[in-house]
């Protein structure tokens, strides 16, 4: 049957390379309104004004700066309170309604009480990106201390932890698959939420520089940020997963 | 190193156990009324029906649980918790998962109450692994091992802290019944070489002629010692010898 076989790489690039030839004839031979979509060439032409102006790089270090430092929030608040909870029952039912209530509302619907509580510029976005990234950290890092093998503890405490021994050498590096779950859930995350409140209220960054493009009827740019934000979000989680196997080479995951 | 062959080094006085109930379900009463000692150097294997409370009278001696009257005492006095001088080598080996073969063995000789002793990690370590034949697994992770190696694996990190009772709560149960038969040699080798006393709970009525001094029968739930055999055979012996059936049958008319 096996005569010939394409290498796997490039059966995995010949999808968005055929998606992007048929739109690009598509539009060239005018099938498509290009208003709507313009040529993905054109696209790419803008692409290399927006880097040279250097207005992209303002844009994305803007965007990015409120992208990191609210998952650095939501990743430092989720382990800590996802650990206390999984440690006292206390903690565990006191913050657990708070967090049962808090999570089904759409954090955007917040960002407008953030505006006035922080004001336009970064406060807002950062509030309202660590807010909502900070619940896949908790869960997770609470379901991770939560299914600590208790022999595990105990082989430990005999063989003379500390209760700080215990934490640090057992409970902590045995959660770290589901806390590093959590953490790629709230970065990916944090990308919507960003393009989105930057869209709502924002005088720089990639939200507000796809939305203006669009009043403007630069569709091509439209696309061109579209194209950048799609390339940042793949990179990191690959970047995430990357540094998953080299924090947790020990980590055997069923499916990868 | 037991320095006194023969001392009284664990003993059983008049203990009980009940689990008290809760949520709605009754009390359980494990242990009633148990009566017996250990002597250092010693190599007792316990059997009883399933569900009787053998691991339990492990846990008792481990520390992991308390007597509800009764007392059980290790070298004279009451056993108030856990500690390394009565490590536990569990059914399910609870080895970290995120440590090598070589870190899960100097975990213990690493933590803060262990380092005053001394010892060079290093070749406390490498004596181990040699021991249990896992000398060239050193830096292989436990999820990369099989099953008897990671019993081994357990029993030398247990080594470590040169404990002096080793509690084997059916450590061999999981395995096939071939890497059984060399891990029942091995645990012996291990034995004869260490000096180490012994508890081992099994099911195995042959494996615990096979391996032990003396055999306590334990009595069905409420448990208590209900004969203890001595069994005074030559090592090594073999399932198949006559006398190790002989012992054997009593045995198990006695379980009927």
């Amino acid at each position: 049957m096996r005569g010939w076989v394409l290498p796997r790489s490039a059966v995995r690039l010949s999808g968005p390379f055929t998606v992007l030839v048929t739109w690009e004839l598509a539009a060239r031979f005018g099938l498509v309104n290009t208003l709507l979509f313009p040529p993905p060439s054109k696209a790419c032409a803008d692409l290399v004004v927006l880097v040279s102006s250097g207005y992209l790089s303002k844009a994305l270090s803007a965007s990015l700066f409120r992208v990191v430092c609210g998952f650095a929030l939501a990743v430092t608040v989720g382990v800590s309170l996802g650990v206390a909870m999984a440690r006292s029952r206390l903690v565990n039912d006191f913050c657990d309604p708070l967090i049962e209530l808090l999570r089904p509302i759409s954090p955007l619907a917040l960002f407008p009480l953030a505006i006035l509580w922080f004001g336009i510029g970064d406060g807002s976005k950062i509030f309202v990106i660590a807010l909502a990234a900070c619940f896949p950290v908790i869960l997770n890092t609470f379901a991770g201390a939560r299914s600590l093998d208790a022999n595990l503890i105990r082989a430990a405490r005999s063989l003379g932890a500390t209760e700080f021994e215990i934490f640090t050498g057992i409970v902590l590096p045995a959660s770290l698959p589901h806390i590093f779950t959590g953490v790629r859930l709230a970065w990916g995350i944090a990308l919507i939420v960003i393009i989105a409140t930057e869209m709502v209220g924002a005088t720089v960054g990639m939200g507000y520089m796809v939305l203006e493009a669009q009043q403007t009827f630069r569709t091509e740019r439209v696309f061109a940020g579209i194209f950048v934000i799609g390339t940042i979000g793949f990179a990191t989680d690959l970047g995430l997963r990357r540094l998953r196997q080299w924090l947790l080479p020990w980590y055997r995951e069923t499916d990868s | 190193m037991s320095d006194h062959p023969g001392e009284q080094l664990v003993r059983f006085d008049r203990v009980a156990l009940t689990f008290p109930g809760s949520a709605g379900r009754h009390p359980v009463e494990v242990i009633r009324d148990l009566d017996l000692h250990v002597r250092a150097g010693e190599f007792v294997a316990i059997i009883g029906p399933s569900g009787c409370g053998k691991s339990t009278l492990l846990s008792l001696v481990a520390g992991y649980l308390t007597p509800s009257s009764g007392q059980v005492l290790f070298r004279g006095s009451p056993i108030a918790g856990p500690g390394r001088a009565r490590m536990m080598v569990f059914q399910q080996p609870a080895l970290f998962p995120w440590l090598t073969t070589a870190e899960n063995v100097a975990y213990g000789l690493q933590l803060k109450a262990n380092r005053s002793h001394g010892r060079n990690v290093k070749a406390t370590v490498a004596a181990l692994l040699q021991l249990v034949q896992l000398d060239g697994f050193a830096r292989h992770y436990p999820s990369d091992l099989s099953g008897g190696m990671r019993q081994r694996l357990e029993i030398a990190r247990a080594l470590a802290v040169d404990p002096q009772v080793l509690l084997m709560d059916e450590p061999l149960a999981a395995l096939d019944a071939l890497t059984r038969r060399t891990m029942q040699r091995e645990v012996l080798h291990i034995w004869e070489k260490t000096c180490k006393t012994i508890l081992f709970v099994t099911h195995d009525i042959d494996e615990a002629v096979i391996m032990a001094d003396r055999i306590v029968v334990m009595a069905p739930r409420p448990t208590f010692v209900l004969a203890i055999e001595e069994v005074r055979l030559p090592r090594p012996r073999l399932r198949e010898d006559p006398e190790v059936g002989t012992v054997a049958r009593r045995l198990s008319s006695l379980l009927e």
